[in-house]
């Protein structure tokens, strides 16, 4: 039975877990929006790469450089178009 | 097809390996799906109109739970994918199963979540906030919905054909779908729930 | 009957009815004829349901022509209006209406599929594949972009046209200024045929990585398969942005929302900001397969090898991060502050590094070369004189503060057609020239060629120069007429001249279509441009299986040192080749995605809903589907090879 529970995975899910409970501090606390946002990006993120890397694998065949390019390549424009907007429609219009 | 034994069962055929990549590379395709959400949900979050604001109608339990119901359904797809891989057929079929129950439990909860919503006055046509909430969480949900279906499918054919260089690629691929919605869905938690309630 | 009144034309006029009678006869002749030569079968096994990679291309090839005329016909009803102050010959209305369907025919159901049809055909070819990674994908995404086109095209007959520009600004495009369906017609069909872009997206980068022939690694692929490479990821990070601007859009329209309106915290200008935010990465789409042709173009009518490979391969990766940073620069005037403007304003001219090293890189290639000018070499020297017109008053619009004058002028429009035509077409030309021989085992025309190619690039010059001038006299674009104290007169008279010898060029090449398909000798080789890649190391026209054994690469150019150094290219024993079943799901399945996007046109959610379920039904069927493919015996292969070699004797 054991086997079928892998010691990586485990403890991957309950890092997941204490990392939801950091993020909540925000909730809890009452935090400075400055600390607040790091708080979030940083779980996030963290949170983001557990997944990738524990769950889904992503370094596992020859066609590692190829996933994680394109993932690193998403998300570098994603942020482009997220923050871009932002500073076009809100901070400085 | 040449089947390589050397390799897990999803990754043995070339057709499986190309199946793997192309998928991530969509998965590359979603992150800006979501992203455009995103950027669309923070340039409109203020904008709430003659409707009630974020931080008006956020509640905590509902988030927390749908947030420990995606959270442990990716760990049990995981350790179903772990299963796969050392064959235990039956084993594998219970973990999915298990994923898609808490799938379906996540979309019970996000299902009373915007009946509440449209009931205290925050409905599609409310207001720019409104609209672009429901949609960025609609998005996620009709996700979710599909993948139950995708992933009924996939224990359907499990279960008939076996493990199979075809079934162990599709269900890698399913759990590669299952655990990038766990992920868009902490970016949710974190950046319109938390911060909205900061 | 009032359900049906929403099918009426709002704004009908004898040119429309004139449409009408016009496509129920030629329906009526296609199904006629299909009836009548017996070709129901043909088409269906041989095209409605391949999926081979060539075949799908040449199907794309025909869609961009026809497309291509269609948009040709609305820049010419534009000229002719224009052509004289106080014009009567369209009104307003129908002015919009044509210079919207112009925008959106040319960029997404004309260059699109254009560049999708060569890339098709040749991506697999160069890096010596059997097939793209998705084959079935590959058709899905064919047959949406088409039933895309299609929906988009019935709009001026059915219910009315889009009339809000090809940028559908809102609140312009908002329910309250738009009444008809036009504009539901422009986000569902632009919908359904992005749709079928992401997935070639996919499918295209998929197969560059996976699929290269053994031997070739990343830096000695084929410069047109690395811009294809290179475009299809930005089609993959771009389209998303445009599926989720449509679909609020639509939510807008049909459901009644408020992103893009002016009240309940609606925002107008988020439109035109996610708009761009695709927009933008587009011209790129565009351009960087343009670019790979004219490498391949220029390096094999030069005799010489491409020069500065690893600079070109560069600035096209440079050129796809950026094409993500620039995109403000279609909206300087919208109201954001000087900070955000000055950003983007010197992201726009740091693009222009990249581009101009391409140019030099070009240069380069043909000094010392020993030069022979084919049509596709002419277009492609032509091309660059041109194309630095475009690219130098697209440094003048990027400038912020200046393009308070330029912006929404015919100088403007001048400068992106100055861009798009060299650009675009001229290499579609070019391209389409060239790979012709290998598309259909003959050449074409060369002489009716080159004086097709005059008739375009004079034709061109004539009809946009003079919007130069006329911009910067301050003639605003989308106007439908002007009067004559204004002076823009004789110029824009020049103009429609130009257009009358450009559409002569177009003729010309249809044309020559004709004539060497009655005409020209079918004996030609598999190589007769004397080329160095791979594509030109298989027959003409090339059998199914592409390549009887896998080629080996040692080098940039495969072919060239194959034929010159002796480079051993086909080694090893004939073997049975595994190929990819034909499927009609693909079809299937896009004319239900039609019924889907006609439904939600005009709000008809029975028919929508039974379309949904059908389209996922399909779905379904995929992944239940167990379908192996099937084996090319040896003996085949071989006679096969035999026969195409009698052939080319």
């Amino acid at each position: 039975m054991s086997e079928l529970f892998p010691r990586k995975q485990v403890m991957g899910f309950v890092f997941s877990l204490v990392l939801t409970a950091a993020a909540l501090t925000v909730y809890f606390m009452d935090l400075s929006f400055a600390v607040g946002m790091t708080v979030l990006l940083v779980t996030a993120f963290v949170q983001a790469a557990v997944q990738l890397v524990v769950f889904m694998h992503a370094g596992e065949t020859d066609d590692k450089v190829a996933i994680y390019m394109n993932i690193y390549y998403g998300v570098a424009i994603a942020l482009v178009t997220i923050f871009g907007t932002l500073l076009i429609l809100v901070w400085d219009m | 097809m040449k089947i390589d034994n050397t390799l897990p069962l999803e990754y043995s055929t070339e057709q499986n390996r190309m199946n793997v990549l192309g998928f991530w590379i969509f998965l590359g395709a979603e992150v800006m799906l979501f992203a455009t959400l995103f950027a669309t949900y923070f340039t409109l979050a203020h904008r709430t109109g003659n409707g009630p604001s974020g931080a008006e109608i956020f509640e905590i339990a509902p988030v927390l739970i749908e947030t420990f119901l995606l959270l442990t359904s990716s760990f049990t797809i995981g350790l179903g994918v772990h299963a796969m891989r050392l064959g235990r057929k039956n084993a594998m079929i219970a973990f999915f199963a298990v994923t898609l129950l808490l799938g379906l439990a996540f979309l019970g909860v996000e299902i009373y979540e915007f009946t509440h919503y449209v009931h205290i006055g925050a409905g599609l046509q409310t207001s720019a906030f409104t609209a672009i909430l429901l949609t960025t969480l609609g998005t996620h949900g009709a996700h979710v919905t599909l993948g139950l279906f995708w992933g009924l499918f996939i224990i359907l054919q499990v279960k008939k054909r076996g493990l199979t260089p075809e079934t162990a690629n599709k269900s890698f691929i399913f759990s590669l779908y299952w655990h990038f919605l766990d992920v868009v869905w902490i970016f949710i938690f974190s950046f319109v729930y938390l911060k909205g309630m900061m | 009957m009032d359900y049906f009144d929403r099918f009426a034309i709002p704004h009908p006029s004898p040119a429309i009815y004139a449409s009408m009678v016009a496509i129920g006869l030629t329906v009526v002749a296609i199904i006629f004829g299909l009836t009548y030569f017996k070709k129901w079968g043909y088409l269906w096994r041989e095209w409605l349901t391949t999926v081979d990679h060539k075949r799908i291309g040449i199907m794309y090839l025909i869609s961009a022509l026809i497309m291509l005329f269609r948009g040709g016909v609305d820049a010419i009803m534009m000229r002719a209006q224009t052509a004289v102050p106080d014009n009567k010959l369209l009104d307003a209305q129908h002015y919009n209406e044509v210079f919207t369907t112009h925008g959106v025919v040319m960029i997404i159901f004309m260059a699109m599929p254009f560049i999708y049809a060569l890339m098709n055909v040749v991506v697999p070819l160069q890096i010596g594949a059997r097939d793209v990674a998705f084959p079935r994908l590959n058709a899905l995404s064919f047959w949406l972009f088409f039933m895309g086109a299609m929906l988009f095209n019935i709009s001026f007959v059915i219910g009315g046209s889009p009339d809000a520009g090809w940028t559908s600004y809102f609140p312009l495009a908002g329910n309250d200024f738009s009444q008809s369906v036009g504009t539901n017609y422009y986000m569902l069909s632009i919908q359904i045929a992005g749709i079928g872009t992401l997935i070639s997206g996919i499918n295209f980068t998929t197969t560059i990585f996976k699929m290269r022939a053994p031997g070739m690694t990343l830096m000695k692929m084929p410069m047109f398969t690395w811009t294809a490479l290179i475009t299809n990821a930005i089609v993959l990070f771009a389209f998303p942005v445009l599926t989720i601007a449509l679909l609020l859009g639509t939510m807008d329209r049909l459901f009644g929302t408020n992103f893009f309106t002016m009240t309940n915290g609606g925002m107008d200008m988020l439109w035109a900001n996610l708009f761009w935010v695709w927009g933008h990465p587009e011209v790129y789409i565009l351009i960087l397969p343009a670019f790979g042709i004219y490498s391949e173009v220029i390096s094999t009518f030069s005799r010489r090898n491409l020069y500065g490979y690893k600079s070109m391969v560069g600035s096209i990766v440079i050129i796809s991060f950026f094409s993500f940073l620039v995109w403000t620069h279609h909206f300087f005037t919208m109201g954001q502050g000087p900070l955000t403007n000055s950003i983007f304003s010197i992201t726009t001219m740091a693009i222009a590094i990249p581009t101009g090293i391409k140019i030099f890189n070009w240069l380069l290639t043909m000094r010392k070369g020993s030069i022979k000018f084919t049509v596709p070499m002419l277009y492609s020297v032509g091309f660059i004189p041109i194309f630095t017109i475009g690219g130098v008053t697209g440094v003048m619009l990027g400038m912020a503060s200046a393009d308070y004058q330029y912006h929404n002028t015919m100088f403007l429009v001048a400068h992106f057609h100055y861009t798009i035509i060299p650009g675009v077409v001229f290499a579609m030309i070019a391209g389409l020239t060239y790979w012709w021989p290998k598309m259909f085992g003959f050449m074409l025309n060369e002489r009716i060629g080159k004086w097709a190619f005059w008739f375009i690039a004079i034709g061109f010059n004539v009809t946009f120069f003079p919007m130069f001038f006329t911009g910067l006299d301050g003639q605003a674009r989308r106007m439908y007429t002007y009067s004559e104290a204004t002076g823009f007169g004789p110029l824009n008279m020049l103009s429609f001249a130009g257009a009358i010898v450009l559409m002569i060029g177009f003729a010309l090449i249809v044309y020559n279509v004709y004539y060497s398909t009655r005409y020209a000798s079918r004996n030609i080789s598999a190589d007769p441009w004397n080329a160095r890649t791979l594509e030109w190391a298989t027959h003409s026209p090339v059998p199914s299986y592409n390549f009887a054994i896998t080629p080996q690469v040692n080098s940039i150019e495969a072919l060239w040192d194959h034929k010159k150094k002796g480079q051993p290219l086909f080694s090893g024993p004939i073997e049975k080749i595994h190929m990819p079943n034909n499927s009609g799901v693909p079809f299937i399945m896009s004319c239900i995605f039609f019924v889907w996007g006609f439904s939600f046109v005009f709000s008809m959610w029975i028919p929508a809903i039974i379309t949904t379920i059908g389209i996922f039904v399909c779905m379904a069927h995929r992944s239940f589907e167990k379908d192996d493919g099937y084996y090319i015996s040896v003996k085949e292969i071989e006679d096969t090879e035999k026969e195409c070699e009698v052939q080319s004797r």
